[in-house]
């Protein structure tokens, strides 16, 4: 596209180096360890790439960082095209970040190893896909492709109702992208027929002249597959039974990652596709946030289940980032795109935590546990920082995050606002309320549970870092932001 | 018939004659290895010859076409019929069946099948339909030990003969109404005349629909699919589910490329048609409890989607129709071969049991296996999401958007039947049995079929190239 100089590919490395892993991984199907050390590195040399990509290009004016273009297939006009702008640069590291977590947390994964990583490693490079893909149709293939690792991740390694939940997910998921692939479609002719070039690229899309009635039902088609993905209620039951029945590694990958994937769909395609239609959705879309945000921490409050009290609180979470949207305001939406790294690594770390519990206790049940704190001081302290980071305490991660959501959304919607504050209070109230059934009280059982190991420290520690890190400073991570939500905001893409 | 014609029918030549000679062979030799071997090479050799000696004429003795078009399909029909000699072998050496006879009805098959794909004349249309259904007739009986088999032949002959009746009144009809039988005329003298004469030509053409509607299982003349599909042993199953049908899509694709406004009397029906065809196959697919069924059933709803390709009548309508017909046949067939290729004395493992947990007994050959199931439900970066891409996006260009819509959520039930048999390979792995461990040529066939669905589905552009080349 430009004539700059060929470049080092390094979007393309991202993708394919995690495929590169996960064949390597197959092809030594035979050797356990080889597998888990092959994953790790593979996940290690990504984030490698992702944080030399933050540390060159962290401070960009809002245009692309990065930009790979290539023909792929002619007859369609289908190009393979890679763009990596501040919001998606935040997301590709978060991805890399979280990837190590979970391959060490599957580290003692016994069954399939080699299986079971190339499909972690697989979900990686579609994740990548997903949030660097800058063509509507290679969007779509890796939006579809990222479903099938996580599939047979629940199917057959999952809990109890694995296969329900896994047919559950995916259904669900495919039902909404496929009305957003009659869009994507639609979308495409419409454009050629008014400019006889027909394209898939996001970036050339945006000119595409659309009636009112055009642009409301492409933008339905488009929400289908974003909403349910995010998931906002009421399209929200296939999470809780996949995050329920997933093994650890995969919860933590849904929650920390294939969730955000949602609604980074609204922030790079829907809305600046389609405007107008966005500007008469906003409201409903804020109200929809309200009711998910509500509804899923009350949901949370009742459950015994810890691993479904965090599903739901994902949901609520989920809720406030999307509220912050519907605000349209600047402070607002880097507040949500914060909060959304921020709750991927806190409710993370909650979810390998509870993964800790399990493979000690043997159980999710609020009132089987108790007393951990006497047991397993260390494993008990990690769960209370990010258990606090996780309900918004000051000083920790999610804070800054609701903070500017917060505080955006009150300039444009007061009462918008003063409802969320009312819903941050309740996260309050169900995450006391699981500290309390964990940490505190007697233990039910006199038992000696082992504290953290070094393989756990190395998952936790990092993210408790991150955890505090982003709580006290967290400009460095919104100044990739800056420029790129000015001109979403704006109307246009970089 | 001059020298030039015959020259110009030299891998059909080479298909039958070579299928002769075998049978001849076979009456006193009866190794099947060799004549096995010999019908694939003489499949490849016609393949070739298809591919490489160009035809000195277009069309030949005014009954079938020599082009491009022709060349294509007659090339993929006997790869085709090389790939099933080759998934065929053990079974014809375990269940004793003559090795002569076998080799060459599967030649004369794709002798047939590739007559029909380039039929020009209504005659050389029912000829060489009738060549290969004979063949399938004996085929799927062949084994004659086996009940099923008996009965799944039988059924085959009934369904058959019904169709063959329709489809001899049917062009008897449009003869009568037309006065010719050689297609583009035949469609094309309908229009230009009025009143009572188009209305026999239009009722020609209904009872000709009603007959291709029974042989590639259009709803609601599917019923005989699954229980055929069921009963032939599965070598022969795959060529029926693909080959039997693709050359009849083939021919369909030929006609309508020459057939003026007088489809547009039968656009509604064919829009009813496929419409119920995508939702029946799907849905009946949804309750299966046996693979081979399944697979029927599902074959029932792409041919539904096949339909929508065809309904569209325009350039990118064909080629996506052809690209469709491509993959379909690679992944379907392959679907067959893995059936084929796990058989043993204890049979084809059929049914949903037979399969639970065998994901981990033979992970290659059921990681294909997931691969094609995956590809035939249309997962992006398999061909079948670019086959069912490109038929939708023409459906769209055409305005036919009930259809796709119809097309999608038929998909959306596709992909939870194939997903439920995906789950089954790989869950409880303790009880499952082993099957036969494959041969070489079975493998060979497996690695070509999944090689071509990955390549054809990040690349489709070099088939697309091909059928923009070859299309009339």
């Amino acid at each position: 596209m430009t004539a700059s100089l060929p470049q080092f590919p390094w979007l393309t490395l991202l993708i394919f180096l995690p495929l590169a892993g996960a064949l390597l991984c197959l092809l030594h199907s035979k050797r356990p360890t080889d597998c888990r050390w092959l994953a790790l590195v593979t996940s290690l040399a990504v984030f490698v790439v992702t944080v030399f990509l933050f540390i060159a290009h962290g401070q960009g004016d809002g245009r692309w960082l990065l930009y790979e273009d290539a023909v792929w297939i002619e007859r369609y006009g289908i190009r393979y095209v890679l763009a990596l702008d501040g919001i998606a640069l935040l997301m590709v590291m978060l991805t890399a970040f979280m990837q190590m977590a979970a391959v060490l947390l599957a580290w003692r994964v016994e069954r399939h190893v080699a299986s079971f990583f190339a499909l972690l490693l697989l979900l990686e490079a579609g994740l990548m896909g997903i949030f660097l893909a800058y063509d509507l149709v290679l969007f779509y293939l890796f939006w579809e492709v990222a479903l099938i690792p996580m599939f047979f991740l629940i199917s057959v390694w999952g809990g109890v109702n694995r296969r329900q939940a896994a047919l559950k997910f995916f259904l669900y998921t495919l039902v909404g992208s496929f009305f957003m692939l009659i869009a994507i479609i639609a979308l495409y002719q419409i454009h050629g027929a008014q400019s006889g070039v027909y394209t898939f690229v996001i970036g050339d899309l945006l000119q595409t002249q659309l009636t009112a009635a055009q642009e409301g039902w492409l933008f339905a088609g488009f929400m289908a597959a974003f909403i349910v993905k995010s998931p906002l209620v009421p399209f929200h039951t296939w999470l809780t039974d996949a995050l329920t029945e997933s093994p650890a590694a995969g919860s933590l990958d849904l929650t920390g990652l294939l969730l955000k994937t949602g609604i980074y769909g609204l922030i790079r395609i829907a809305f600046p596709l389609f405007p107008n239609a966005t500007a008469n959705f906003l409201p409903v879309l804020g109200i929809l946030a309200l009711v998910g945000l509500f509804h899923a921490a009350w949901s949370a409050y009742h459950q015994d289940d810890i691993k479904r009290l965090l599903a739901y609180s994902s949901i609520s979470h989920l809720g406030l980032v999307v509220l912050g949207l519907a605000a349209w305001q600047f402070t607002a939406w880097e507040g949500s795109i914060l909060l959304m790294v921020t709750h991927g690594i806190t409710t993370g770390a909650l979810f390998v935590l509870v993964a800790l519990i399990r493979e000690r206790t043997g159980t999710h049940s609020m009132q089987e546990l108790g007393g951990l704190w006497g047991q397993t001081p260390c494993l008990a302290f990690m769960l209370l920082l990010f258990s606090l980071a996780s309900l918004g305490l000051p000083g920790l991660a999610n804070f800054a995050g609701e903070i500017l959501v917060l505080l955006g959304t009150f300039q444009q919607h007061p009462v918008w606002a003063v409802i969320a504050l009312i819903g941050v209070v309740f996260a309050a109230a169900y995450m006391l309320r699981m500290i309390q059934g964990v940490i505190w009280g007697p233990a039910q059982k006199e038992r000696t549970l082992p504290d953290l190991t070094t393989r756990e420290w190395l998952i936790l520690l990092p993210m408790a870092i991150l955890v505090v890190w982003i709580g006290i400073y967290p400009e460095p991570f919104l100044a990739p932001l800056h420029g790129t939500v000015e001109i979403l905001l704006a109307g246009g893409l970089p | 018939m001059s020298l030039l014609d015959l020259l110009a029918m030299l891998p059909i030549l080479i298909l039958v004659f070579g299928g002769t000679a075998i049978l001849m062979a076979g009456a006193w030799f009866r190794q099947p290895v060799p004549l096995l071997a010999a019908g694939t090479v003489t499949a490849l050799l016609a393949a070739l010859a298809a591919g490489t000696v160009p035809p000195p004429v277009n069309e030949i003795a005014g009954l079938f076409s020599a082009g491009g078009y022709a060349r294509f399909y007659t090339i993929l029909w006997s790869l085709l019929a090389a790939a099933g000699l080759m998934v065929a072998s053990r079974y014809i050496i375990e269940k004793k069946i003559g090795p002569g006879e076998y080799v060459s009805l599967v030649l004369y098959a794709a002798a047939g099948m590739a007559l029909l794909s380039s039929a020009t004349h209504l005659l050389g249309l029912f000829l060489a339909l009738e060549t290969f259904t004979l063949a399938f007739y004996i085929l799927i009986a062949s084994n004659r030990r086996c009940a099923l088999a008996a009965e799944a032949g039988l059924k085959y002959l009934l369904m058959g003969a019904v169709a063959t009746g329709f489809m001899a009144f049917g062009i008897a009809l449009i003869y009568a109404a037309s006065g010719t039988l050689a297609l583009p005329d035949a469609v094309v003298r309908l229009t230009t005349e009025t009143g009572q004469l188009q209305a026999w030509g239009l009722l020609g053409w209904g009872m000709v629909l009603i007959a291709v509607g029974f042989k590639i299982s259009l709803a609601p003349f599917h019923l005989w699919t699954a229980d055929v599909y069921m009963g032939a042993p599965a070598p022969v199953g795959g060529l029926l589910a693909t080959g039997s049908k693709g050359a009849v899509v083939a021919a369909l694709v030929g006609v309508l490329a020459m057939a003026g406004p007088v489809w547009n009397d039968l656009v509604d029906l064919i829009w009813l048609l496929a419409a119920l065809t995508m939702l029946v196959g799907a849905f009946s697919a949804l309750s299966q409890k046996n693979l081979k069924r399944l697979l029927a059933y599902s074959s029932v709803t792409h041919m539904g989607t096949l339909l929508v390709g065809l309904l569209c009548q325009t350039s990118e309508g064909l080629a996506a129709t052809t690209f469709y017909v491509v993959v379909y046949v690679i992944a379907s067939f392959g679907a067959f071969a893995i059936i084929a290729s796990l058989a043993d004395e204890r049979g084809e493992p059929m049914e949903f049991d037979q399969w639970r947990g065998l994901g981990y007994r033979h992970p290659v050959r059921c990681g294909v296996l997931a691969l094609i199931l995956l590809s035939l439900a249309g997962l992006p970066a398999t061909a079948g999401f670019m086959a069912k891409f490109a038929i939708f996006d023409a459906a769209l260009k055409s305005g036919y958007v009930g259809l796709v819509v119809i097309g999608i959520f038929a998909s959306v039930i596709s992909f939870a039947f194939y997903l439920r048999v995906t789950m089954l390979l790989f869950q409880s792995e303790e009880s499952a049995p082993r099957w036969h461990k494959g041969t070489a040529p079975e493998h060979a066939v497996l690695a070509v079929c999944a090689s071509a669905i990955l390549l054809l589905g990040l690349f489709p552009g070099i088939l697309f190239n091909l059928i923009a080349q070859v299309l009339p």
